[in-house]
């Protein structure tokens, strides 16, 4: 078994309207050999993976995909099952997956859908080892490798927040284009764009970032407002340490200036050896020392999101409880074996490392890492331990209010604010509460998963505070497929928006342009290049010419569009891919921006062109026929159902919507004798620049201003 | 010459409008004064010498051998600095000649903004916008309120934290370039130099090498075109960060693009650090040489720097053949390192008018698409007064907070207004990023005025800070406690982020010891200049001494402000020539000549005309309210309560509140004591009337018995106690008041006895009650609360007891908690009243009320 080539298809495309990766495997001899003749292969393939039981599969119940190895199926399908549950074990559930034959012996196309290709190709790629060795019945590592996945998984797909944030954007209708592998997330297209970076925005202020990772000033900033602090003072040595701990006269916090995480943070010190050694640990952080009254109560994380607290969690300390035999090392070992244990912003609960502050805080409870604690006995091994619980309900209305005005103080549109409250129901300043840091760039995941209580719509409050209500963030955008006629159809679309006072980002066969200017002479009907036309913060509009083997290999570079136009498929046999596939696949692609015309769209269709025509019902907005015969089938049909076409009638075009019929329009160029193909980009043109609401006589004007 | 006291001035004050140091200082020699004014003025040198911008100076006589100075300073600790130096060395030494100028220099360097900054800065207070520095570093909050901006060196608070995130990712950076079809040099990333060879190869030699990650041009090697030095190059620049870009070598020189928003705004040549033979020195001679040119320094300061001969240096000589100690040809030009930045001793030289359009449009793309909008763009081209196209240029780096010191002073060519053009980013032409700000000063009624304007702002939605005796008050909630009538609660309340306007109540003290907490404001009132109000104390021994103290607000009145002025007083109408703006005036009587006056020249007044409270200008007269239905006049009884409340209008008319808003604020306005506790609150007790006060001074007393003379009553009652750091005469003075109107006084030392001896003040009230002609029955009590208990405990129905309490909160309570008894009848107040009644002392029987 072999994986020929896979094609990174990362937008709509004729599979499916979600990015999915196609991969073309040779089975080879296993042609041959279906799962009922490879002995033990479905017993052993389940060992593995028992979750497959879950796999409905073409039969629709559970158990399906099971019945299918059982009664036999081919490699190819397996290797789509496996690379499917690959990816939900290791990183996110995907569920859409299919295996095809094709038109060459042992060789299929096995499409999985995906959160990130190059994740999927890695899962694809394990899947067929797992395979082979299932096969060959030899040992294979399913733990190390879905471990290493994981890793591949956090790097190549999206964060839990930022995903969170992507999801609530789809859900309005907002596009997304990934401009990195990592974080880095455009919202909307063109001009009405908007950037998001896990939880930063373009409009999170560095300013108020370098204020944020300042924690005296911000203290300062803070107090002056208003917002409740604990008091202290930065100090410049350890004895001076000591002497602002005695000047307090309570339990204090040392931790340096500039920092986050709570690195080199200790906390509830009250002797000397405790804050001495506690400042020499922050020192070495190198911005500075601050020591400051400790405040009882428990650690609560509020998160901002422009004028609004949308969501507070509840940690807790993190306390081991001894067994009588295992030492404290060991009983931290065992913890840690806990899944949702982690390094980093993804997991729910973090790893318990015995760094400096952690072995002070056992020495403090006379532990050694390797005291053995008795049954039951207490360890505690973090003050503030991990974000649980989620209290948004309960967070006080001037709490909320407190939390807000800190985030203003500081700058930041997006916020995680550390309040330390016995209890977040009350006022703070009753209860000797306090706000003890301001973050930028706030973990999600605490309140997108808390263990307890409710998961926050947290990934909705950030879109809404970039996205006014009802704003999509999309800028009018026409593709143009077609075997011919595309480029002068786009380029006239393009030309009428560009009269119209838009700035046009165009891809198209000729190059990339924005507006006069030609960004890239080289053919640009593809999909990279139709992203770089929406990235362009300059595109008002977008015309993207979108070529079926671009389709095929690449997906479409938009989710939606709002006019969709399809010339015609005249020479299509000619373009599918020899060996591999029929002129269906071809015709999907030439349909494929039909399938996402957004519901208030349109696709304008050649009447004339049976295969074009009958895209029509495929479209989920409105559709425009363009042809030359209003009596013939499908015009007849269209125009008697109400709906709008542009008719060419000897020398004149003209617009029906229904029975009303609009004064027609004169082309110069067009005779009585012009062959109907050689005017088809005009009037796919013309159909989809009045389709966009431009009217009769101002498309009259363009078309004579440019020559026709 | 001996320094007594210094204090630091940090705004408008009794001397000046700038920022001053005031000194005490006493002479043993000859002339006191002329020895005071050369040492004010050496301590102005040594300042300017070390270019510190002030001018002003001047030394006044206190006593024989005591002078006040008054030294101008724009950096506070030079100025502080300057002073010890100037008592140190004798002031005949020429200023350039004192030892310790040096390290005053130093200093200046060290606590003055950078030039990038400062450019900034410098370039917002020529627009009038207020800037403010918030740390020791470089982070200025320009603008007050919610209308403040911030900004860091040449980072604005809407430079995208994302965009600078990208910009420190080349690759990203050129990807994101590429894409909307900036030029960019074609490169590929690589972790080794195998991959770094093999790449160099593909793009096609010579290619440069860059860290991938990295800033100043650390790491960056150029025009490599061999195995070898693309190696070497990849093992300088992994170092930085683990990975390295290779790419298409660009021919020309760098070039420096600033783009601020939309908008080039200056470009510079920038040239390599190099040195030319004589055909004797050695490269290390050549470049110590050049250093001492005085226009390069270490640090920011100076148009070049200094050029150094490190690592870097040394490993490019040796890529030509040279060593430090070669000895290049006459004429020779060496170049020391290949890239120009300025801070490794490369020049720049102007070129912002022959940057071709094209060009300009390509880097403000740039700057866009990267999300920066400041943004310091990196072009490499033979030419720039050509397309890029034409010329194979490209766009080599976008760079976030780019240093503005090379357009600020080039090396060669014009420099730019570039810290102009970061303003005008910020605010739009007009904008002066202020919130108005209205101080009410006065002796009383400041806190009642301040109070009101706040609430009649407040109701037309603006977010109101306040700041008062009883603390800071954003939104109608309490930040602070305490006396808050100084200038850190001024500032306060004007960097808080919420407030849109400022209602800032301004008493003496804080104007004395700091100056004011604002440069100028809209509104100044000076509610009255009383007699007895903290005289003797901070050298102000004389009315006329308040009254120039009181006065600061007025002369830090903006063209565009008003003054609000009591007409009724002598000395506050003179402030009217000291305000640079229009002056409103305020009476209640309509008649009175300066009202006349000053509407006979079309000025603006409020006043009380036919019972109705009315604003008035020239001819114009706008009716607000009848003053009986007022609240807080008390039926129109209380006089004082009237001029609080013309005050208010007039100062909520000149910030262009209208009328209607203004009408519903002072009708709904109160002084219960919930809102304004201590502030002329009446209670009524079973056919008894209580009043609670605050004001311990004559003229408050005259006012209030101005008031309490038009509430019915059969015995008028009171308990007092002066506060002890008034004036025996002014003490005295209080109890004559006292004795003139009450038939019964409760008295008592407590809190406030503000350093007198026990006994002392009861003694001087005494003397007081003496001198009058009235002779009432005077109690004394242990204490405030004793002494309020008892009075209230004896009310009889018809009595009217005036209570001036001190500790507000604390006797509030207690009051009202006797009341509650007393109602509830539990223990009717004849029950308490023989508990009071034995603490009791009589101190003077009395003849009334037998």
């Amino acid at each position: 078994m072999h994986i020929r080539k896979i094609f990174d298809l990362d937008g709509p495309n004729i599979w499916s309207n979600k990015p999915a990766i196609e991969a073309w495997v040779d089975l080879g001899h296993f042609e041959e050999l279906p799962t009922n003749k490879l002995a033990g292969f479905t017993e052993r393939l389940m060992g593995y993976l028992p979750s497959l039981i879950e796999h409905r599969c073409s039969i629709g119940e559970r158990g399906g995909f099971l019945q299918r190895l059982e009664t036999g199926t081919w490699l190819g399908h397996v290797l789509e099952h496996v690379t499917l549950e690959l990816q939900s074990l290791a990183y996110s559930p995907v569920g859409f997956g299919r295996a095809r034959e094709t038109l060459e012996y042992g060789v299929y196309k096995v499409v999985v859908r995906c959160a990130s290709p190059r994740f999927a190709e890695m899962c694809m790629r394990s899947a067929r080892e797992l395979i082979l060795s299932i096969v060959d019945d030899k040992p294979y590592d399913l733990d190390a490798e879905l471990k290493e996945l994981r890793i591949q998984g956090g790097h190549l797909c999206f964060g839990p927040g930022t995903q969170a944030i992507v999801d609530a954007a789809r859900a309005r209708g907002i596009p997304f284009l990934r401009l990195t592998d990592g974080n880095l997330v455009q919202l909307g297209y063109g001009k009405a764009q908007r950037r998001i970076w896990t939880a930063e925005t373009d409009a999170t202020s560095a300013v108020a970032e370098s204020v944020a990772q300042d924690k005296e000033l911000t203290r300062r900033l803070l107090a002056a407002a208003g917002v409740a602090v604990p008091t202290g003072r930065t100090v410049a040595d350890a004895s001076d340490a000591w002497l602002a701990a005695q000047e307090l006269a309570e339990p204090v916090v040392v931790k340096p200036v500039d920092g986050n995480h709570g690195r080199a943070v200790s906390i509830r010190l009250d002797t000397e050896e405790a804050v001495r050694a506690a400042y020499e640990l922050a020192a070495k952080e190198g911005s500075g020392v601050i020591v400051e009254r400790f405040i009882p109560g428990i650690q609560h994380r509020v998160l901002v999101v422009g004028d609004q607290a949308v969501a507070s969690v509840a940690g807790d300390a993190d306390v081991l409880q001894g067994d009588g035999t295992s030492t404290i090392r060991q009983l931290i070992d065992e913890a840690n074996r806990d899944p949702r244990r982690g390094v980093g912003q993804t997991w729910v609960l973090s790893r318990i490392e015995l760094t400096p502050i952690v072995l002070e805080l056992l020495r403090r409870q006379d532990f050694t890492p390797d005291s053995v604690p008795k049954v039951g006995e207490s360890v505690l091994v973090q003050h503030h331990g991990d974000l649980t619980v989620d209290e948004t309900e309960r967070l006080h209305p001037e709490v909320a209010a407190m939390c807000v005005l800190a985030a203003q103080a500081v700058g930041l549109d997006i916020a995680g604010l550390d309040v330390v409250a016995a209890d977040i129901g009350l006022p703070l300043e009753a209860q000797g509460g306090a706000v003890i840091e301001v973050n930028a760039s706030p973990g999600l995941l605490a309140h997108l998963k808390p263990l307890t209580g409710q998961p926050r719509p947290v990934g909705e409050a950030i879109v809404n505070q970039l996205f006014a209500p009802g704003e999509q963030g999309r800028i009018p955008l026409v593709a143009v497929s077609g075997t011919l006629g595309r480029t002068e159809t786009a380029t006239l679309i393009a030309q009428c928006l560009a009269a119209r006072g838009h700035t046009v980002a165009r891809a198209d066969s000729s190059g990339l342009h924005l507006g006069a200017r030609t960004l890239r002479a080289e053919p640009a009907a593809d999909a990279t290049s139709g992203r770089h036309a929406l990235m362009n913060p300059g595109a008002s509009a977008a015309v993207l010419e979108t070529s079926e083997r671009s389709i095929l290999e690449e997906g479409l570079s938009f989710d939606h569009c709002q006019v969709a136009v399809v010339t015609t498929s005249v020479g299509a046999e000619g373009l599918a891919r020899p060996g591999v596939e029929d002129r269906s696949a071809v015709d999907k692609a030439l349909r494929a921006p039909v399938d996402v015309v957004l519901p208030d769209g349109f696709a304008v269709l050649n009447a004339s062109d049976p295969v074009v025509a009958g895209m029509a019902a495929h479209c989920k907005g409105r559709v425009v026929l363009f042809g030359d015969s209003p009596a013939a089938s499908p015009l007849k049909e269209h125009l008697e159902a109400g709906e709008q076409a542009l008719v060419r009638l000897g020398s004149q075009l003209i617009w029906w919507k229904g029975t009303e019929k609009f004064p027609p329009l004169t082309v110069s160029t067009l005779t009585e004798s012009t062959d109907l193909a050689s005017v088809e980009p005009l009037m796919a043109a013309a159909a989809a620049i009045l389709a966009l609401g431009v009217s009769g006589p101002e498309l009259q004007a363009f078309l004579n201003k440019s020559g026709y | 010459m001996k320094i007594e006291s210094v204090r630091s001035l940090r705004g408008p004050n009794l001397w000046s409008n700038q920022t001053v140091l005031e000194a005490l200082a006493s002479f043993d020699g000859p002339e006191p004064l002329l020895q005071a004014q050369r040492l004010a003025r050496r301590v102005l040198e040594l300042q300017v010498a070390v270019g510190c911008q002030v001018s002003f100076c001047e030394a006044r006589p206190v006593s024989e051998r005591q002078c006040r100075l008054i030294i101008q300073y724009v950096e506070e600790e030079v100025a502080k600095r300057a002073l010890e130096l100037a008592l140190r060395h004798p002031l005949s030494t020429p200023v350039q000649e004192v030892r310790d100028l040096p390290t005053l220099r130093a200093l200046a360097e060290e606590v003055r903004l950078g030039p990038s900054t400062g450019s900034i800065v410098r370039a917002a207070e020529r627009r009038g916008i207020p800037a403010r520095r918030l740390t020791g570093g470089s982070l200025v909050q320009f603008g007050f309120g919610s209308r403040r901006r911030r900004i860091w060196a040449a980072e604005t608070d809407r430079t995208s934290a994302i965009g600078e995130s990208i910009a420190q990712d080349k690759d990203l950076t050129k990807s994101l370039l590429t894409a909307i079809g900036v030029p960019v040099p074609e490169g590929r990333v690589c972790t080794t130099a195998e991959q770094a060879w093999e790449a160099a190869q593909a793009i096609g030699l010579p290619v440069a090498v860059k860290p991938r990650k990295g800033n100043q041009g650390k790491g960056v090697s150029t025009g490599l075109d061999t195995r070898e030095a693309v190696v070497t190059a990849h093992e300088i620049a992994v170092a930085y960060d683990g990975e390295t870009i290779v790419e298409r070598h660009l021919y020309g020189a760098d070039h420096r693009l600033l783009v601020i928003g939309d908008r080039l705004v200056a470009a510079a040549r920038r040239e390599p650090p190099s040195v030319v033979g004589d055909g004797q020195a050695t490269i290390a001679a050549l470049v110590a040489k050049e250093n001492e040119n005085p226009l390069r320094g270490d640090d920011h300061a100076t148009s070049l720097s200094k050029l150094r001969l490190d690592a870097i240096g040394v490993e490019h000589l040796a890529e030509h053949g040279l060593k430090p100690d070669s000895v290049p040809a006459k004429g020779q030009r060496v170049l020391l390192r290949r890239n120009a930045n300025l801070s490794t001793g490369g020049s720049a030289t102007d070129v912002t008018d022959s940057v071709h359009p094209e060009v300009a449009a390509r880097a403000i793309e740039a700057a866009r698409m990267v999300g920066l909008d400041v943004a310091g763009i990196d072009v490499v081209a033979t030419r720039i007064d050509q397309p890029l196209e034409l010329t194979r240029g490209a766009i080599v780096e976008v760079n976030a907070a780019p240093g503005l010191r090379m357009h600020l002073e080039p090396s060669a060519g014009q420099g730019r207004a570039v810290g102009e053009a970061i303003v005008d980013s910020m605010f739009k032409p007009g904008d002066d990023a202020r919130i108005p700000i209205v101080a009410v000063t006065g002796t009383n009624g400041k806190t009642t005025t301040t109070r009101c304007i706040t609430h009649i702002l407040a109701r037309t939605g603006l977010r109101v800070g306040m700041t008062c005796t009883d603390g800071i008050y954003v939104e109608g909630r309490r930040i602070d406690t305490g006396d808050c009538a100084g200038p850190k609660s001024a500032r306060a309340v004007l960097m808080h982020p919420r407030v849109d306007a400022a209602v800032l109540e301004t008493a003496r003290g804080g104007i004395l010891r700091e100056g004011l907490g604002f440069d100028l404001c809209d509104v100044a009132i000076v509610t009255n200049v009383g007699e007895g109000d903290h005289l003797g104390l901070n050298g102000i021994d004389e009315i006329r001494d308040l009254a120039r103290v009181k006065a600061v607000p007025v002369r830090a009145v903006s063209a565009r402000g008003a003054a609000v002025l009591n007409a009724d007083e002598p000395l506050v109408v003179e402030m009217a020539k000291l305000c640079r703006g229009t002056v409103v005036f305020f009476s209640r009587n309509e008649r009175s000549a300066v009202l006349a006056a000053h509407r006979a020249a079309g000025g603006a007044a409020v006043t009380v005309i036919d019972g109705q409270l009315t604003i008035v200008r020239g001819r114009q007269l706008t009716q607000v309210a009848r003053v009986d239905q007022l609240p807080l006049t008390v039926g129109g009884r209380v006089g004082f309560q009237v001029d609080n409340l013309l005050a208010s209008v007039a100062a909520a008319y000149w910030l262009g509140i209208p009328v209607d808003a203004i009408r519903a604020g002072v009708r709904s306005f109160t002084s219960d004591v919930a809102s304004a506790p201590g502030r002329f609150n009446v209670l009524t007790h079973q056919g008894s009337t209580i009043v609670l006060d605050y004001g311990h001074n004559a003229s408050a007393l005259l006012a209030l018995n101005e008031a309490l003379a038009k509430f019915p009553h059969k015995r008028r009652k009171v308990v007092y106690t002066a506060a002890g750091d008034r004036r025996d005469a002014d003490i005295k003075r209080q109890a004559q008041l006292l004795a003139d109107f009450f038939d019964e006084i409760y008295i008592y030392e407590d809190q406030c006895t503000r350093g007198r001896s026990d006994g002392e003040i009861i003694r001087l009230m005494r003397e007081g009650f003496v001198s009058s002609s009235r002779s009432p029955r005077v109690l004394q009590a242990p204490g405030e609360m004793a002494a309020i208990g008892a009075a209230i405990a004896r009310l009889e129905p018809g009595d009217l007891l005036l209570c001036q309490v001190d500790q507000v909160e604390e006797a509030l309570a207690f009051v009202n908690g006797m009341l509650k008894q007393a109602e509830t009848s539990s223990r009717p107040l004849a029950q308490m009243a023989a508990n009071f009644a034995a603490a009791l002392m009589v101190v003077l029987s009395g003849m009334s009320g037998a």
